[in-house]
């Protein structure tokens, strides 16, 4: 069953990977949509979908412009999630703290996703020799598949991201969890609120609307208004 | 219609080829061998021989747009293409054409995609998730995918059609105004999402809601230190620590 558990959870962190740059581009790996569904195959959506909706805006202002390789939350929010609960299972613990835990974990972890995206499009760089050679040789389908072999390398650059997550991650969360459930759980409902705000405060830091704090606060003002009142 | 040459089972194959128009991305020539791979049903059926060879050549060119904007940019590249097998003369070379159109659409495509639609597509869809609702990641990609795939099926058809008048059309949208609106409204709803989840958290541990506007200070605060490039991992790792300090102590 754990097998199956790790062996599901990679395919959608390579199926994910693959949609963040090489193909399709659904958005299948944006945190929210990536996270909840390895939870629902894993058996705990609404897990999956804390995940999501804590991790979704943490780096939704980097963007993907020109040479530039954003942090990998797609497998953070996976890794995350596999980490919540399979290891959430093993060590016989479950809740919001747990879930928040397995982030806080899981994220620095996720660095090593631009390092291995790095390689990936290095490795591609030598694809130009491949086509080129089979060009000069009038092999133009030859050509066109070593586009393909690009999506190999950024597959593997997913898994090994994926892997190094859990890996680590477990690892740490076995001898972190003892230590720090108990703050983790005191603080859970105001960092479940911390993390968007944040990722707002990050976004609005780089969205470049002119005014962009004063509608900010006019919005925040207005809603909390109406929410107290009400 | 007039210019439409390609079998239409051709064109569908170049259209699908061009979700995978990033999956070699280098550092070298970025989408080139994209390009390449995308064109090459149609370069197969307009050349043959030496002119295939030329064609195909032509295309291992830097090449960088942004991928759902390529469509059109694809698009009016076949027309270019088919008037070159015609013997037809265009004021713009194919080269010339992709050289020319390529950033200004990447930057259109950033400030459209990544900097207005996606980012509102996920504050819509974190109120749902604040609900507990698993609609949340459906509501997401059916807000982003259907400007997305639009612009992508659309894009390419009129691309390929009106050729290098394409151009013109797009600027009729004027998409960087566009993209402005969607980062304004954008700002707007975290605004709200923002004030919905403290006054979520405030009723559940107890507190006034009007302690809820000391978080504007803090965003502004967090704004600052970002964009004089604090990392978002350093920001959260720290905001985490100083919140988890608090709790434990308090």
């Amino acid at each position: 069953m754990a097998a199956a558990n790790y062996l599901m959870a990679a395919s959608v962190a390579v199926v994910s990977g693959l949609d963040r740059t090489a193909f399709l581009q659904l958005m299948i790996s944006r945190p929210i949509v990536a996270a909840p569904l390895t939870g629902w195959l894993l058996g705990d959506a609404a897990a999956g979908l804390l995940v999501g909706s804590m991790v979704e805006l943490l780096w939704l202002g980097r963007l993907p412009v020109g040479a530039a390789i954003p942090p990998d939350d797609t497998q953070v929010a996976i890794g995350s999630t596999m980490l919540a609960i399979t290891m959430g299972s093993r060590l016989g613990l479950s809740g919001p703290a747990f879930i928040i835990l397995s982030i806080l974990v899981a994220m620095p972890l996720g660095k090593v996703g631009q390092l291995f995206e790095r390689w990936a499009r290095e490795w591609n760089g030598k694809l130009l020799q491949k086509a080129g050679d089979a060009l000069a040789e009038d092999r133009f389908r030859a050509a066109e598949r070593a586009h393909l072999w690009g999506m190999a390398h950024f597959a593997l650059s997913s898994l090994a991201t994926f892997a190094t997550i859990v890996l680590v991650g477990s690892l740490l969360l076995h001898e972190l969890a003892p230590v720090l459930l108990r703050p983790v759980t005191h603080a859970a409902p105001w960092l479940r609120v911390a993390f968007p705000v944040m990722g707002t405060a990050i976004i609005l830091s780089s969205i470049n609307v002119r005014r962009s704090l004063t509608l900010f606060a006019a919005s925040f003002t207005s809603a909390l208004l109406m929410l107290w009142l009400l | 219609m007039e210019n439409a040459k390609l079998p239409r089972i051709v064109l569908v194959r170049v259209l699908l080829r061009s979700f995978a128009l990033q999956a070699s991305w280098n550092f070298e020539r970025l989408q080139n061998l994209g390009v390449l791979y995308t064109l090459g049903p149609a370069l197969r059926r307009m050349f043959r021989g030496e002119e295939l060879a030329a064609a195909y050549r032509r295309h291992l060119d830097y090449f960088n747009t942004h991928p759902f904007l390529a469509s059109p940019i694809l698009g009016a590249i076949l027309s270019l293409e088919e008037k070159k097998n015609r013997g037809e003369e265009s004021y713009l070379g194919v080269q010339e054409f992709k050289g020319m159109i390529m950033a200004p659409y990447a930057a259109m495509g950033d400030a459209l995609f990544w900097g207005g639609v996606r980012p509102l597509a996920a504050g819509v869809a974190l109120f749902f998730a604040a609900r507990q609702s698993l609609w949340a990641p459906a509501v997401f990609l059916l807000l982003f995918n259907l400007p997305h795939l639009w612009f992508r099926l659309i894009g390419f058809w009129r691309g390929y059609i009106r050729g290098l008048a394409v151009v013109e059309g797009i600027q009729r949208h004027r998409l960087p105004d566009l993209a402005i609106r969607l980062k304004e409204a954008t700002v707007v709803l975290l605004g709200g999402l923002c004030a919905y989840l403290v006054f979520l958290s405030l009723r559940e541990e107890g507190f006034s809601a009007g302690w809820g506007m000391a978080v504007i200070p803090l965003v502004i605060l967090a704004g600052r230190l970002a964009r004089k490039g604090v990392s978002t991992l350093l920001l959260v790792l720290v905001m985490s620590t100083i919140v988890l300090f608090f709790s434990f102590s308090g």
